[in-house]
């Protein structure tokens, strides 16, 4: 699937030596008086799961727009695969390119857009002169439907509109992209938000796999017992900085929330 | 900054001496300002010429002209009118569209701070009837009286008889400038024609090359049409066209118009229009100045002048083009 | 699925059949009511020569509606480029440079636009409705307010070319076709038509799924110039003549082609094939009634139900559900005794 490109040589998907499929240094955020974040340190390792929290506003939506390459920090370094990447050259599609997926919070579908369409936009398969290859773009997305997540006798097809799904399936949808194009890191924002229950575990146990199968997530949750559950690497957001950090098992759920609210009510600022 | 005091001495005598002569021979209307309504919009077939009759009498007088066009609205012209009084001009110029009714508060307002009123274009025989002392004029066609002119040449030129058909298409829902279709109808229907009348829409009103399709539409739906009459003049420009889509040939049908657009000279060179009435548009922006000039100096009265006394056909077309194209005729 | 479903089924899902059905019904509703007309070519000529431009605009603006956008300003474009090709034809006599420059003044008026609008962030309907009068006026000031007689440009191979006649045939409609084919290839098959679309939809996913938003904005606007530039110069060498205040009438007229033919205003979603209906119904519904006797009095009235019933149909179309409850309730209203439950 990777297409030899320009951005090959800055860090090439197919490197083996590498410890960290993406870091942040240092990295600032401001947007015009609002300091959304100020000096992160922040990375992910090779098949690391590392969950993200942090009150509303504390910045863990600005963070993976950096990583997905939608924000350009006003300062700091980004490394991929331990390889700096220009950050005047990062883009969406470039992180698309170096194998880094995203499923945003609530807004990776166009909603009147159909299935096929949302799956390929960006990155459309074309024939001769650059005409989109609709036909065989319907073929995939028919033949991913069949494979992903809980899809089985819904009536739905590659035809549908976005519009049509639920919650669970819209989720299904942008996660069936994220892997489609062979992520080695996928970033979750918020995927349990607005799931029935029996769907959550599928993502909960999606995100196990992506571990089993070698492969690194950002996990963003609000719900504290599942990111406590999954994740490898706990990183606390607070007010755009890193409060701190927690490896696994290192605290308890019930300690985890109390440091939660512990932040959020101003006391127990870690350094750093 | 040493040279400044020597380079604005220089400049002011300069200009000193630029003023003399001026003074030694002032223009009649020096000092005097105008405003001045021109109808529709600025370059427009109906408009263009009236704009060029002011300018040049506004040269000639040494008058300052303040131009306002309003789109033939008469909402918009009240409202001009308005702006025209807060600036205290010497005279307004203003058109019958309104209404007297709508515009006789405003022209006592104007009347009683010595601003002279006159009219052009359509009239405001009310008003005018009252304020003739102060200067109110008259320079137009009697739109009625056109109408029914450009009829009664149809009917002369084009041989028509009792019982032809023909059509009137015009802007009758308009209450002032529908008097000239009005006038065109009543004359055909009275000479003993069968006629039949449509409204010209809005988006014909604007962009009237719109109106060949529905024209030829109908010209094929009555194949013993005899004659067609419109006032409106960017339609007379198109008529030509729909007859030819139409299958038609020049003078199978006799066509009456008003205005001479440079389309409408085509059409006319070409004979498929017959007659035009000759608004002569560029007396209805010169003789207004002038009458301002005149009552504001001196005191003189109103005066009205029809200025559609004649028509134009396809024999006397050819004299005019030049002065047309540049704007005057 | 029986027969009957699935050909209905079908018929929806075709992309603008149903407003092309409508244009047929309408065309047969005029031959029958008035057949010397209907039935001769004649009046299908005329059409086939007014129509083109109206169906330019019509279909450029169904790009600019699906990225949820609007431009208001096309008509001071008819008036601009009309106005430079008239000028190099009737004052140097350099027909094709006229053509050339004609287009890149659309494409100017198009870049101002899309500046304003995706770099100075002003939204569209407000920064159209403001170049409209800025071209519209700068056109008057170089024109000196004349309109240009072109003669005996029919002379030219432009003229020929753009809109001459091959025996009745009106060139001019084959060019439309010919523009209105290639963006629907641009929306349905090419990238930037799909970048349009999920601008339309949703501009912050656009982002997410990597479409340079600002950038393909302001393309799309440049497009809309050029088109529209080419729309005035079809007019223009048409009717032979520059008219200083030409365009206005066709605001109106273009946006309800673009509607009646289904295109959603909220943008996302837009039918090419449907604007080319919508704005042959437009072109012709006029001439149509005129033909039939009806008043000249009746025809915005009809045009207006005409134009509603389009945009419910479209509405019980894409959500039968909604579309089904709406009707109930307008049936309910129109017959308040029911007894029985709907």
């Amino acid at each position: 699937m990777a297409k030899p490109t320009r951005h090959a040589t800055q860090a090439d998907p197919t490197a083996q030596d590498w410890r960290h499929i993406v870091r942040l240094s240092k990295v600032d955020m401001t947007f015009g008086r609002v300091q959304a974040l100020s000096q992160v340190d922040f990375e992910v390792g090779r098949n690391e799961i590392v969950g993200l929290v942090g009150d509303n506003g504390a910045g863990k939506s600005t963070l993976i727009k950096i990583v997905s390459g939608v924000l350009r920090p006003t300062a700091g370094k980004v490394w991929v695969r331990d390889r700096p990447i220009d950050l005047d050259d990062y883009s969406v599609r470039m992180a698309h390119e170096l194998r880094i997926e995203t499923v945003h919070q609530g807004q990776s579908l166009g909603e009147k857009q159909p299935l096929w369409r949302n799956l390929f936009v960006g990155r459309q398969i074309t024939g001769r002169f650059g005409f989109i290859d609709v036909k065989k773009e319907r073929e995939v997305a028919d033949h991913l439907l069949r494979q992903a997540i809980g899809f089985r006798g819904h009536g739905i097809s590659a035809d549908s509109t976005v519009r049509d799904l639920s919650g669970g399936e819209r989720q299904g949808i942008a996660i069936a992209r994220a892997m489609y194009f062979q992520a080695d890191l996928i970033v979750l924002d918020e995927p349990t938000t607005a799931l029935a229950v029996s769907e959550v575990r599928k993502v909960l146990n999606f995100v196990e796999g992506v571990k089993a199968g070698g492969r690194a997530c950002i996990y963003i949750e609000h719900n504290l017992a599942h990111v406590h559950e999954v994740a490898d690497r706990l990183v606390l957001l607070d007010r755009g900085k890193v409060a701190v950090e927690f490896a696994k098992g290192e605290i308890s759920l019930a300690d985890l929330t109390n440091q939660m609210i512990a932040l959020h009510e101003g006391h127990g600022r870690a350094p750093g | 900054m040493r040279a400044l005091a020597p380079t604005v001495a220089a400049i002011s005598m300069m200009a000193a001496a630029a003023g003399l002569p001026a003074q030694a021979q002032e223009p009649l209307g020096a000092g005097i300002t105008m405003y001045f309504q021109m109808g529709g919009n600025p370059g427009d077939g109906s408009t263009l010429p009236r704009t060029n009759g002011a300018k040049a009498a506004a040269a000639a007088f040494g008058v300052k002209l303040v131009e306002q066009y309003s789109g033939w609205q008469p909402e918009k012209m009240l409202n001009q009118f308005k702006e025209a009084l807060a600036a205290s001009p010497s005279c307004i110029e203003i058109m019958g569209h309104p209404g007297n009714d709508a515009f006789a508060a405003l022209v006592a307002d104007a009347e009683k701070r010595s601003i002279v009123v006159t009219s052009g274009n359509s009239p405001l025989t009310k008003l005018k009837d009252m304020y003739t002392a102060n200067g109110f004029g008259y320079a137009g066609v009697d739109l009625y009286e056109g109408g029914k002119l450009t009829a009664q040449k149809m009917i002369e030129y084009g041989g028509l008889k009792k019982g032809d058909k023909a059509l009137s298409y015009g802007l009758r829902a308009q209450a002032e400038r529908g008097k000239s279709d009005q006038g065109l109808y009543d004359t055909l229907k009275a000479a003993g024609l069968q006629v039949d009348y449509i409204e010209i829409s809005p988006e014909v009103d604007h962009d009237s090359s719109l109106a060949v399709p529905i024209l030829a539409a109908y010209i094929q739906k009555h194949p013993d049409l005899k004659a067609i009459g419109t006032q409106h003049g960017n339609v007379t420009a198109f008529i030509g066209k729909a007859l030819q889509d139409a299958g038609k040939k020049p003078g199978e049908i006799t066509v009456g118009g008003i205005d001479l657009s440079p389309a409408t000279i085509d059409g006319l060179k070409k004979g498929y229009i017959s007659v035009t009435l000759d608004q002569q548009l560029y007396l209805q922006g010169f003789l207004p100045v002038m009458q301002c000039v005149l009552s504001k100096k001196y005191g003189f009265a109103g005066l009205s002048t029809n200025t559609g006394a004649g028509v134009v056909t396809p024999k006397t077309i050819g004299a005019l083009v030049p002065l047309i194209e540049k704007g005057i005729r | 699925m029986p027969p009957a479903e699935s050909v209905r089924k079908w018929f929806l899902q075709v992309e603008g059949l149903p407003i092309v059905a409508v244009l047929l019904i309408l065309v047969i509703a005029f031959m029958i009511a008035a057949p010397e007309v209907f039935l001769g070519y004649r009046i299908y000529m005329s059409f086939l020569a007014t129509v083109p431009p109206l169906l330019v605009l019509a279909v450029a603006l169904t790009l600019v509606i699906a990225a949820g956008e609007i431009d208001l300003s096309f008509p001071s474009v008819i008036a601009l480029a009309g106005w430079v090709l008239g000028y190099f034809i009737h004052d140097l006599g350099l027909p094709w440079i006229g053509f050339v420059l004609a287009l890149v003044s659309g494409a100017l008026v198009g870049y101002v636009n899309g500046i304003l609008i995706a770099r100075v962030g002003i939204p569209s309907i407000i920064a159209t409705l403001a170049t409209q009068f800025l071209w519209g006026g700068l056109t008057t000031v170089l024109s000196q307010g004349l309109s240009y007689s072109l003669g005996d440009v029919d002379q030219f191979l432009l003229w020929r070319l753009l809109v001459g006649r091959i025996g009745p045939f009106p060139v001019q409609a084959l060019w439309a076709l010919a523009v209105a084919a290639a963006l629907w290839l641009v929306l349905n098959r090419r990238r930037f038509g799909e970048h349009l679309l999920f601008i339309g939809d949703n501009a912050r996913v656009a982002e997410v799924v990597g479409v340079n938003v600002k950038r393909e904005k302001i393309r799309m606007f440049v497009l809309m110039g050029v088109m529209a530039a080419f729309a005035s110069v079809l007019l223009t060498l048409e009717n032979k003549n520059f008219f200083n205040t030409q365009g206005g009438g066709y605001l109106l007229e273009v946006m309800a082609a673009v509607f009646i033919g289904g295109t959603s205003v909220f943008g996302g979603k837009a039918s090419v094939v449907g604007t080319v209906a919508g704005s042959f119904i437009i072109g012709m519904v006029e001439a149509g009634l005129v033909a039939t006797g009806l008043q000249g009095f009746w025809v915005r009235a009809v045009v207006g139900i005409v134009f509603l019933a389009a945009v419910v149909g479209h509405l019980v179309i894409e959500e039968p559900e909604r579309g089904r409850a709406s009707l109930r309730i307008l049936l309910g209203k129109l017959a308040p005794e029911r007894k029985t439950p709907p």
